[in-house]
């Protein structure tokens, strides 16, 4: 877009003045007018949702972690909550400010830096409930959590190569990344985020173009992987066990499904919840079952169709990108965020076994929450798009006559 | 990488990336596409089963805003808000022998161990039966209404199969009282009383929040089983009933059944006194018909002059039937005498001149063929001839043989009998002002007038005197009738003894009757078994109590006018 353009002496040119002309306003003016707004009310309307949900979800947790001599008070998550929400938000339209290729430059810089800490945390990390998986620099945060948004778009990155290149083995390159990864995550033990790392991996390989074969072969390998972890990992497989045996009464399964049932369709009202007082992790992994017994079924249904909107609004928007980039590193951030919200929802809905994985957005704060807010800042910033362009419509007779490349 | 085998023939290296990137983006697309259908497919799936949750799992129990913020019942109260049965969050003691799950034994110490520790927290538990309930593994409950800090202590012994959970229950504060009309509730159900009467209200989210609000007064109601029990302990009955009930509405005051029970602890011996002798006992009340029946008489004309006399000094002869007084009273009474020594052979003579018809209508307008109006479920059925009565059936209704009824029919009747002559159905539930039921009028004005000239004679002059607290104008008549049973049909000696009153004679307000089942002559009594001395005296101590409460003051310079009766019966010259 410079290429035509005519000298104009100017003493001072900063970068951003070189690209939107006219002042901070215009700049702030012309943002607003690219970004996806739907997306962003969409967020935001999920957000609300998650304030609301802590808010019926903390007295539970704050009386469970009250001792004799510390007191929490009620609503003490949904304080805290509020706080990291501000400071989420903060990130969000942070990063949804930076430019594209700052963007892109800084996520992989994030990323190299988050493996470096991610290859720390077995050295200096701290350990709770036996897994280590905080480091602690000021404040303790992990590693995986920011390199989960960083990894997604450096791995984008790498692929969209073989527009330049088709020669570079891309796809090898970055499964070796991946590995690496998921061996480390192994380590801590976090399987969790193992399988949303090996996840999210495998859609960006299957976005940029793997063969069906191939992804055949990476499924049945994923199944034994699996299978093995079942076999090997003691945590997999009391919690695969208990899923498929049904558990033990008063199991935290159980008590997740006695919480999520007790509100029937339209819940028992706001506060009025009681099963909630008995379930551990109210309000971070079994947040949904909360919302169901507070605000009922009904809403719980209205959650799933959020996440689902949220999810198909971003990759409806793909349908006609012309960078191969951008539509592959929004392939993997949504996996990442969909990945993670539609487990923790089967988790909640008995059809998954459980894991510690939040509902991204909706569960109280914490860096997990910062590091959803970066992935939707990231989301926000890469769909951007200059409204008044005409783009190819998507031709969707011609996709399914070349019937191959599916 | 193999998608662009394609694309090999392409000549030259910027064209053939033009055609690459083109190529690897529409495969990029369709494969978004595929994840697209994937989270939808992943959506529906959640969808589904939330479905399924909702209306196939374990039926979902619909739970409502109400069903937290209200009481689990509603509460009962009198008339002035006095609480009278209310729901009381307790504890239950379950035992779980499954609780651990883990296939061993079902506690972690000794069974006899964990009856001992028990026995420390609840010193009246059986300790042998809780240790062969705990040893023999079966689940049930150990004990209900445990307190919180029971609660706790049984949670510190720390045995997982001890399971203490939280259960609604019924506490009714003032103890015994008004346990009759109350009713009780076990396990969740309610029997008897107006627990059960109220059940569909009491549990109905709508209303349970706001009270029920009966028309007993918790004062009145005390002071009435108090004197009833020192009357019927006094004179060792078998057992008593009471009722005070306002003449003007309809509404009971105070309704006691003696001896009585518990309901917030319904043991064996309570068990046997649920019975409701007020509203479900039917007893011939002997002497009290007697004012109804010349009630009946004046109603319809028979009787125009109260100075006439009748025979009275020898047995009225019907066939082999023989009516006579218990003494001879005189040769010859007016009517006033009549009641005020109660004759049943002028009454039988007043009766057969009345007319068996016309004393049969009567007596059913006055409620006595059908079961007491009142909102409790167990109210006796009157025996109550259906077919035409002959002159003997009426004669021996007229002193309160032959038909048998409740306490309350007869409260009733006296109440439609002082009140103007408008029989009004009783009921329990507080009327807002004016809301009184229309009634029906059984007798004239006049006639009640002149009736409450009779009672009040009754108890100044007669039989009743025993019951004539000063200054209260208290009217009544006694009533002494032998049980049916023995040889010769009745048995003389056992009486069911009661007292009707009503009270200020002046301006009736409320009648109260006093009904002893079999009283003994004792010392206190003078070794009389008749009302006179045994329910009368209940009569007199009871209302100077409940009186004030009631709004009637005692007044020595207040009574019903007795002028033109008084030369009748002797004085007043």
């Amino acid at each position: 877009m410079t290429a035509a353009r005519p000298y104009l002496p100017q003493l001072r040119t900063s970068f951003a003045d070189a690209r939107y002309p006219g002042g901070r306003q215009r700049q702030l003016a012309v943002w607003w007018n690219e970004i996806d707004r739907t997306l962003l009310v969409l967020v935001l309307l999920v957000m609300a949702i998650g304030i609301v949900a802590v808010g019926a979800a903390s007295p539970s947790s704050a009386r469970r972690l009250s001792k004799t001599d510390v007191k929490l008070e009620d609503l003490y998550f949904l304080w805290l909550h509020l706080r990291f929400m501000a400071l989420g938000l903060l990130v969000m339209f942070a990063t949804a400010m930076v430019p594209q290729n700052l963007m892109r430059r800084g996520c992989i810089l994030l990323a190299a830096a988050m493996l470096v800490a991610l290859l720390l945390v077995p050295i200096v990390g701290g350990e709770v409930n036996g897994a280590r998986r905080w480091l602690n620099v000021g404040i303790s945060f992990q590693p995986s959590e920011f390199l989960k948004p960083a990894f997604a778009v450096t791995v984008a990155w790498m692929l969209a190569w073989r527009v330049r290149d088709p020669s570079l083995p891309v796809i090898s390159l970055s499964a070796a990344t991946v590995g690496l990864i998921v061996a480390l995550l192994m380590l801590q033990p976090n399987l969790g985020d193992a399988i949303l790392f090996a996840g999210a991996w495998f859609v960006l390989v299957m976005v940029a173009g793997l063969q069906l074969q191939r992804i055949g072969i990476l499924a049945a390998c994923s199944t034994a992987a699996l299978t093995l972890a079942y076999l090997f990992y003691d945590n997999a497989r009391h919690r695969i066990d208990s899923f498929i045996g049904g558990g033990t009464a008063y199991d935290q399964v159980d008590l997740a499904s006695r919480t999520l049932l007790g509100g029937g369709w339209t819940g028992s009202g706001f506060w009025m919840g009681t099963n909630k007082m008995s379930l551990p992790e109210a309000h971070t992994d079994y947040i949904f079952s909360v919302i169901g017994e507070e605000f009922g079924l009904l809403i719980c249904a209205l959650v799933v169709m959020l996440y689902l909107a949220i999810v198909m609004r971003v990759l409806m928007r793909m349908m006609n990108e012309e960078n191969l980039f951008i539509v592959l590193a929004t392939a993997g951030l949504i996996a990442l965020f969909g990945g993670q919200a539609f487990i923790n929802i089967m988790v909640n809905l008995q059809l998954f076994p459980s894991k510690g994985m939040t509902l991204p957005l909706i569960s109280y704060g914490g860096s997990s929450y910062v590091a959803q807010c970066f992935v939707v800042g990231l989301l926000l910033t890469i769909t951007r798009r200059n409204p008044c362009l005409e783009r190819e419509k998507f031709d969707w007779r011609a996709a399914f006559e070349k019937d191959s490349v599916l | 990488m193999n998608t662009l085998a394609a694309h090999r023939a392409v000549p030259s290296g910027r064209i053939r990336l033009v055609d690459v990137r083109r190529s690897l983006l529409m495969t990029a697309r369709l494969r978004v596409l595929l994840v697209c259908m994937v989270f939808f497919f992943l959506a529906i799936a959640a969808m589904l089963r939330i479905g399924w949750l909702g209306f196939v799992q374990p039926a979902p129990q619909q739970r409502s805003m109400a069903e937290a913020l209200l009481p689990p019942r509603g509460e009962i109260t009198d008339r002035n808000g006095v609480p009278l049965a209310r729901a009381f969050p307790a504890y239950a003691l379950w035992y779980n022998p499954r609780a651990m799950d883990d296939g061993g034994a079902p506690l972690v110490k000794s069974p006899r161990e964990v009856a001992a520790r028990l026995a420390r927290i609840f010193p009246d538990l059986d300790e042998t039966a809780v240790r062969d309930q705990l040893a023999a593994g079966k689940p049930g409950y150990i004990r209900h209404r445990l307190l919180p800090e029971e609660a706790n202590r049984v949670n510190a012994i720390g045995e997982l199969a001890l399971e203490t959970t939280q259960e609604s229950d019924r506490h009714y504060p003032q103890g015994m009282l008004a346990a009759h009309v109350l009713g009780y509730m076990e396990e969740g159900r309610a029997y008897v009383g107006m627990e059960q009467a109220l059940d569909t209200r009491l549990r109905d989210p709508a209303q349970r929040g706001q009270p029920v609000v009966l028309s007993l007064d918790a004062r009145v109601q005390g002071a009435l089983e108090d004197e009833l029990r020192r009357g019927m302990l006094s004179v060792d009955a078998l057992g008593a009933a009471g009722i005070v009930l306002d003449v003007d509405t309809g509404e009971v005051m105070a309704l006691a059944s003696l001896p009585e029970f518990d309901p917030n602890k319904l043991d064996a011996e309570g068990r046997r006194n649920v019975f409701n002798k007020v509203t479900n006992q039917v007893y011939e009340l002997g002497s009290t018909f007697k004012p109804l029946t010349v009630a009946a008489a004046i109603d319809a004309g028979t009787v125009t002059d109260l100075s006439r006399r009748w025979p009275a000094n020898r047995p009225l002869v019907m066939g082999k039937f023989r009516i006579r007084d218990s003494h001879t009273i005189g040769a010859s009474l007016n009517v006033p005498e009549t009641l005020m020594h109660s004759s049943n052979i002028v009454t039988a003579q007043i009766a057969d001149e009345l007319g068996a018809a016309r004393l049969k209508q009567v007596m059913a307008d006055l409620g006595m063929n059908e079961r007491p109006y009142i909102e409790l479920p167990a109210r006796g059925y009157p025996i109550w001839d259906k077919g035409e009565w002959p002159r003997l059936k009426a004669m021996t209704v007229s002193y309160g043989h032959g038909v048998a009824i409740t306490p309350l029919h007869l409260a009733s009747a006296y109440a439609a009998m002082v009140n103007g002559g408008v029989w009004r159905p009783t009921t329990l539930m507080k009327l807002e002002p004016g809301a009184a039921p229309e009634g029906r009028r059984v007798f004239k004005q006049s006639t009640s007038a002149r009736m409450n000239q009779l009672l009040r004679m009754i108890a100044k002059y007669g039989t009743g005197r025993n019951a004539d607290a000063p200054g209260f104008r208290i009217g009544g008549k006694t009533g002494s009738a032998e049980k049916p049973g023995g040889s010769a049909g009745y048995r003389r000696t056992t009486l069911v003894s009661t007292f009707a009153a009503a009270f200020p004679m002046d301006k009736p307000r409320f009648v109260v009757i006093i009904m002893l089942d079999e009283p003994k002559g004792t010392m206190a009594s003078s070794f009389q078994r008749t009302a006179a001395y045994n329910a009368a005296p209940i009569v007199a101590k009871l209302v100077p109590r409940i009186g004030p409460m009631l709004g009637v003051l005692p007044d020595d310079t207040r009574d019903i006018d007795l002028t033109d009766l008084d030369p009748l019966v002797g004085k007043g010259r």
